[in-house]
């Protein structure tokens, strides 16, 4: 692969800038891959028995939902 | 014609205007990722929207025809070394310092949406310059098309960052903080405003404003603290995981988006002239007179390509625009011309509008005058019509043009239609240009007009505006002097 460097004028002050935020991004980027870990980690410990738990509380809470806008229908009428 | 000289500045390659054609050489180092780029995602679908100019390789016999063709540059006679690809040709070319702050913030957008688009496919923008950019009507279109290049993975820089912010976010800055016209800018230096030269305008607590320590302020001081002589510095800096290196590019890139998005021209900027059509001297009958006047006029030459000379806010742009022309409107006003922008943008209509003073036209300008064109190099003989409407007092007095002189050069503009707008020396406004100089117009009359317009145009019709000291005249240019 070839690679043709830029021939524009990169700056001197605005190159060490960008250098520098760079070096913040990038360990940002490692927070937040790091952060993706535990959460990933913590899900496959925790996260396996709980996800039906999690599926059928949505469900009864959405059923809920709806009998409760049933009622206030019924109510209005 | 005028005929730009071919580019340079781009080691891998050149492009040159020939015979209509805009054609582009590749070195042979470079054609397989040049290739490659105009096979990628991004390249395709911007090249299906319109912004990014289609391009295609010249097979071997056209290749060999054009080695026949006195007058191109050396390199395109004999390109056994790389290959030659042509472009479509955009049809009125313009310049950064011809554009109102609307447009240069456009061509920023669309910088800026190709960079991050392009990082997706593996490739990266090695140039960040308003001079890619050329508008189509009121659409950008970047026409650089050599500007990619197969990036580095592990490259976590943007080498042609602080050419962005030169050219693009520094000079909208400075035009909007300190209303700094971008045609100075832009006639001064080809690569935009330095951070130091901003910095020499701030205030001392400006100097800490957040927009202007990113942009201004911290590179200055870094130029300042920073060893010039230390080459260490751009040393490429390679990461080791390619996924980390794009995220800090994406992250550069949207912050560089939120920076031109705040400077984004905002939309009812006044000037002395933005509020003409509100306050103009016409009553209602005298301007539906002129705009059914105009309007007859485009009907009946049907001008494929129309010039409006001091547009103002476009209102007769619009209605050639309407009338199905390709319409170039001037005016030296840039909140004007920025109003056109938008309005031919939101109503998608082919005007292509220009800050630009009639009286000092843009120069040609770049290396041996080469690199841009004159505005009256592109521009003469380039329409079918031409509308003067409201403006020979302006040059006749404020800025003291001959009225032959102003003839002459419609004359030169227009291949066919000339619509002009006559104002008596006793006009309101005409008086009030004057300021107490009216003896120098005294003998100045329709009739000397109508003679003055003689040797180059025939009077197809003229109409008094009830209510005025106006004349419109519909002239056809006359074959030859």
């Amino acid at each position: 692969m070839t690679i043709v460097l830029a021939y524009v004028d990169p700056g001197l002050g605005a190159l060490l800038w960008q250098s520098t935020i760079a070096a913040i991004v990038g360990f940002v980027f490692y927070l937040n891959k790091t952060r993706r870990w535990i959460v990933s980690t913590i899900q496959k410990i925790f996260g396996r028995g709980r996800k039906p738990e999690a599926a059928s509380t949505k469900i009864t809470v959405s059923s809920e939902s709806l009998a409760t806008k049933v009622e206030r229908k019924t109510e209005v009428r | 014609m005028f005929q730009p000289a071919p580019s340079f500045r781009d080691p891998s390659g050149c492009c040159c205007f020939f015979r209509g054609r805009v054609l582009r050489f590749v070195a042979a180092d470079a054609v397989a990722g040049f290739e490659q780029f105009l096979q990628t995602n991004c390249a395709r679908q911007f090249i299906a929207g319109k912004q990014f100019v289609a391009t295609r390789r010249l097979n071997e016999s056209e290749t060999a025809a054009l080695r026949t063709e006195p007058g191109l540059p050396p390199i395109f006679s004999a390109p056994a070394a790389g290959a030659v690809f042509e472009h479509v040709r955009i049809p009125f070319p313009s310049y950064p310092h011809e554009w109102p702050p609307e447009m240069l913030w456009a061509a920023g957008r669309l910088t800026l949406e190709l960079a991050q688009a392009a990082l997706a496919d593996g490739f990266g923008l090695k140039d960040a310059t308003p001079h890619n950019v050329l508008f189509r009507g009121s659409e950008p279109v970047f026409i650089d098309a050599l500007s990619f290049e197969r990036r580095n993975p592990g490259d976590p820089i943007w080498l042609p960052e602080a050419q962005f912010v030169r050219t693009f976010l520094l000079p909208l800055l400075a035009n909007r903080r300190w209303g700094l016209p971008l045609a100075g800018l832009f006639t001064a230096s080809r690569d935009g405003i330095e951070p130091e030269e901003v910095y020499r305008f701030c205030g001392p607590l400006e100097k800490f404003k957040p927009r202007m320590l990113s942009l201004v302020s911290i590179p200055t001081w870094l130029t300042r603290k920073a060893n010039p002589d230390n080459q260490r510095i751009y040393q490429p800096q390679l990461l080791a995981n390619p996924e980390k290196a794009r995220f800090i590019l994406e992250s550069l890139f949207r912050r560089l988006a939120r920076s031109l998005d705040s400077l984004r021209p905002a939309a009812q900027q006044k000037s002395v002239w933005s509020d003409y059509m509100a306050t103009h001297s016409y009553d209602d009958p005298a301007f539906v007179a002129k705009e059914k006047f105009v309007t007859e006029a485009l009907r009946e030459f049907k001008p494929a390509r129309v010039l409006d000379a001091g547009a103002n806010t476009g209102h007769f742009s619009v209605l050639a625009a309407q009338a199905g022309a390709a319409v170039v409107a001037v005016d030296l006003d840039a909140a004007c011309t920025g109003a056109i922008w938008r309005r031919a943008r939101d109503q998608k209509l082919d005007i292509l509008p220009l800050v630009l003073d009639l009286a000092r036209p843009s120069p040609a300008l770049g290396w041996r005058n080469g690199e841009c064109s004159s505005f009256l190099d592109r521009a003469i003989g380039a329409f079918d019509g031409v509308l003067m409407l409201a403006l020979i007092h302006h040059l006749l007095v404020t800025e003291r043009i001959p009225l032959e002189e102003i003839l002459r050069l419609a004359y030169e503009l227009t291949n066919s239609l000339l619509v002009i707008e006559f104002i008596e020396p006793r006009d309101d406004m005409f008086r009030r240009l004057t300021r107490g100089r009216d003896h120098l117009h005294a003998a100045l009359e329709a009739k000397g007009f109508e003679s003055a317009c003689a040797p180059y145009f025939e009077i197809v019709r003229s109409l008094a505006l009830p209510g005025t000291q106006r004349r419109m005249y519909c002239l056809k240019k006359k074959s030859a002097t």
